[in-house]
């Protein structure tokens, strides 16, 4: 028997998450976004097994602490309506650190996505960093702590991640520092901005947790914005 | 709103989403407008105060009112408390992120004995001075209530009014009381005077008490012309008593992430060793549209994907039968499971059976608390071994194949049979199982036992009783692990320690005070968390204040002595708790109220009505 398919679109919304919106986890949210579609009255699908749940899927989980303006998540519309009013509605239902910016037939699968630009700002940096980290960023090793596992023992493996790093620009703003960077990102490779950060502060008095960190877009391995 | 310096330290915390504030259904109003600020606090962390029903109650009561705004005020975690105190910020409520002394009043909600020192904590943190009488201004005035309010005197040299009883009523008038005053720019005493005139309000430095030579009480003097006895507050009709339309929605996973309907107040049961049985009586029951009706707008309101019906026996709800099939009807359909709390044995029907097993299946919980039929008579647990073999052999065919028992340690006239009876009682739970045919194949059975140690209680038959002592507990701990034989049955069971503590406070009087204030100066606090609990500090504490648990806790009282609750009066006459005592002690049950009126008195603050005789 042909497999029927029991819904009528398959969607993906895009959002930002901003703010104080950047302390709520991944799970946290996926939670959040399940219980405002629900307010909103959305269509969503929902599994079939002995647990229905909405069924839900998040290109790539968000780091707590992170900001981001590219954020989306899969969902199955039982019924076709009209995407632009069901933005707005879900956008009444949600807290206003989560905003709705599209919601759209989608033309790339998740796997698709291969870089992410972060921009990341030093909020106090010390001389040191102002000194160095344009150097650190140009030298052909950039060495960072990655946790890892040897069987079942957690170790810290140093990495080169420097062949991760797309590109890279430094600026100084009101005596900040920040750097606009395009890193690995995906399923296969994920580099945490974090890590760079590590880097960078490392042999400085520069806090690593006094920084903010902007997630700006998703791209494709052609460097095609991901949508 | 989270002010820019708090921010920074919440990057460095863990769960940094406790401290936002910013949730869906979370009232912010300009400060401008209002002439009463009230800061609701909770006295443990983030995750079990936005569990409290009571709060999201009073919240909404308050937020109601044009002229005040309520906002929430947690514990925060050991790790945030540690910045703030480094970079100079103080405890702050959620939705302005003003701290604690911009308020009028700051109220707490008082659950267990074991969060006293988070209540100095939070009120230290926040810029308040811990003390009462160092708090000289008319505001902020710090209030209490919760069930612990039934004997507060332990807390008195902290908090200027306790509020007995329900608060929905209670904090309209004590809100509207303090505007007044605001604005004639009283003193906190002409406050308070007016204060102790509404019913429900105690306020403990107009009584004066004195001690004789052996520690107990000579004598409760009333001044300022308050009322010899403190009557509770109740809300007399519960379809018509406030509840909310809406829940905050927290960011992070709480204890009770959803929708609770309220079904009725007070028990019929008469457990002698329940609290909540005897202070939350007459009974009161709500109507199923009423519960339904609240529940789907809660529901519209939130998101919330589980309903759960909440009260201290929901299967003795008189209309349990109408209203769940009203729920089910719209909540099935919306993917929305329905979830009932404190179910007995005795009165778990086919039909609820049925219905239940239409919804996502949890675990099984029956709480025969005591392991023979003598001591479960002595308690007045009136349920029988065979009442909970049936209920089990039901459950096993319906599918489930783990059971929670639950049971208590340390009743009084308990013997070292009773303790061995718990594991025989587990044990034929497990014979139970295999010996059912219709059992879930392929799969083994799981009992749970979770043993509570008995802490007597104001305002029960047992609160003259002398707590068990903590070696005698931990003997019959070892006698129940050595009697358990089968490894399907896991035992698990209390600290003894904490619930000396819990006893100590629970009957103690205003003594208490300046052990309380050492054991937090020492560092006290989260007393009810294993990982923050030290009894090592308290015994230094109780040692300096020259005073000692076993007076407070293992001690038999005279039914003649004055107990520090007698200033209170919850309905409930004295009387009648020294009958059920000796009924106690004689192994002789009192029938429950619908079979039979026992006379407790609590229908006297409702006029003489009580749901329980229709």
């Amino acid at each position: 028997m042909p497999e029927v398919k029991k819904w009528a679109m398959d969607v993906r919304m895009s959002f930002q998450k901003t703010g104080m919106a950047k302390f709520i986890s991944h799970l946290d949210t996926v939670r959040l976004i399940t219980r405002s579609m629900k307010r909103a009255c959305v269509p969503i699908w929902f599994t079939e097994g002995f647990n229905p749940h909405a069924f839900l899927t998040f290109a790539m989980p968000l780091s707590l602490g992170f900001e981001s303006y590219c954020e989306t998540v899969d969902f199955r519309l039982m019924e076709e309506v009209d995407l632009e009013e069901l933005k707005v509605r879900l956008n009444n239902a949600l807290p206003v650190d989560i905003t709705v910016k599209e919601i759209y037939v989608p033309t790339m699968s998740p796997n698709d996505i291969r870089w992410a630009e972060y921009k990341i700002i030093f909020n106090n940096p010390d001389n040191v960093l102002l000194n160095t980290a344009e150097t650190k960023l140009s030298s052909d090793e950039i060495i960072v702590e990655k946790k890892a596992k040897q069987g079942r023992k957690k170790v810290n493996k140093e990495v080169n991640i420097k062949e991760h790093i797309k590109s890279f620009q430094l600026s100084e703003e009101n005596g900040k520092l920040i750097l606009n960077t395009v890193l690995s990102s995906g399923t296969s490779i994920n580099i945490n901005p974090m890590l760079l950060i590590g880097a960078l502060t490392k042999g400085t008095e520069t806090d690593e947790q006094d920084v903010d960190i902007i997630k700006i877009q998703s791209y494709t391995e052609s460097m095609e914005v991901f949508r | 709103m989270v002010k820019k310096e708090v921010e920074k330290l919440l990057k460095k915390v863990q769960k940094p989403a406790r401290y936002t504030g910013g949730e869906l259904n979370s009232v912010v109003k300009n400060k401008e407008d209002v002439k009463l600020r009230y800061a609701f606090c909770f006295p443990d962390n983030y995750e079990i105060g936005m569990s409290h029903l009571g709060m999201k109650i009073l919240y909404s009561v308050v937020n109601e009112r044009q002229d005040a705004w309520c906002e929430r005020v947690f514990a925060p975690w050991d790790d945030m408390e540690a910045l703030m105190r480094e970079n100079n910020v103080k405890l702050y409520a959620l939705e302005s992120g003003d701290s604690l002394d911009e308020f009028d009043l700051i109220g707490f909600s008082l659950q267990y004995e074991l969060s006293y020192t988070n209540v100095l904590n939070m009120l230290d943190l926040g810029g308040v001075p811990v003390l009462k009488k160092d708090r000289n201004s008319l505001t902020p005035i710090v209030i209490a209530g919760g069930p612990c309010a039934c004997n507060a005197e332990p807390m008195s040299d902290f908090i200027d009014i306790f509020l007995p009883g329900e608060g929905e009523e209670v904090t309209n008038d004590l809100v509207d009381l303090l505007i007044k005053h605001k604005e004639m720019g009283s003193t906190k005493l002409e406050f308070l005077r007016e204060a102790a005139q509404i019913q429900g309000v105690y306020v403990p430095e107009f009584y004066n008490v004195e001690y004789n030579e052996d520690g107990t009480i000579k004598s409760i003097e009333n001044t300022e012309n308050a009322p010899a006895q403190v009557k509770k507050r109740i809300v007399s009709d519960l379809d018509n008593a406030h509840y909310p339309k809406d829940f905050i929605v927290p960011f992070i996973d709480v204890v009770q992430d959803r929708i609770v309907g309220e079904v009725f107040r007070g028990c019929t049961r008469g457990c002698r060793f329940c609290q909540a049985c005897f202070i939350t009586r007459p009974i009161r029951e709500k109507s199923p549209e009423v519960i339904n009706e609240q529940c789907r707008s809660i529901s519209d309101a939130t998101g919330y994907d589980e309903i759960s019906l909440c009260s201290l026996s929901t299967s003795d709800y008189t209309k349990i039968e109408e209203l769940i099939p009203m729920l089910f009807d719209w909540a099935l359909k919306e993917n929305i499971n329905v979830s009932l709390t404190s179910l007995r044995v005795d009165n778990f029907s086919d039909e609820l059976m049925e219905e239940l097993k239409k919804v996502r299946r949890s675990g099984l919980t029956f709480a025969p608390e005591a392991g023979t039929q003598r001591l479960r008579d002595a308690i007045n647990k009136n349920v029988t071994e065979e009442e909970v073999l049936r209920t089990a052999l039901k459950a096993f065919d319906g599918g489930w194949t783990s059971v929670k028992l639950y049971f208590m340690m340390g009743l009084p006239t308990e013997t070292l049979d009773d303790i061995k009876g718990i594991a025989d009682l587990a044990q034929k739970v497990v014979d139970t199982f295999y010996r059912n045919p219709n059992r879930e194949k392929g799969k083994g059975v799981q009992v749970s036992v979770s043993c509570a140690s008995f802490v007597p209680k104001p305002f029960t038959p047992f609160q003259w009783e002398p707590q068990d002592t903590p070696e005698s507990l931990t003997e019959k701990q070892k006698h129940l692990l050595s009697s358990t034989t089968s490894r399907k049955i896991t035992i698990s069971y209390h600290q003894s320690e904490t619930s000396v503590l819990e006893g100590v406070f629970a009957r103690g009087d205003r003594r208490l005070g300046k052990v309380i204030y050492k054991a937090w100066q020492k560092g006290c606090k989260f007393d009810a968390w294993d990982e923050f609990f030290d009894f090592s500090k308290w015994s230094e504490a109780f040692q300096e204040c020259g005073l000692t648990t076993e007076f407070y806790a293992n001690r038999r009282r005279e039914y003649d002595e004055i107990l520090p609750w007698d200033v209170m009066d919850y309905g409930i006459r004295k009387e009648f708790l020294i009958e059920e005592n000796k009924k106690a002690h004689q192994s002789v049950t009192t029938p429950q109220c619908r079979i039979k009126c026992a006379a407790c008195g609590a229908n006297k603050l409702n006029g003489g009505k009580c749901d329980a005789r229709s």
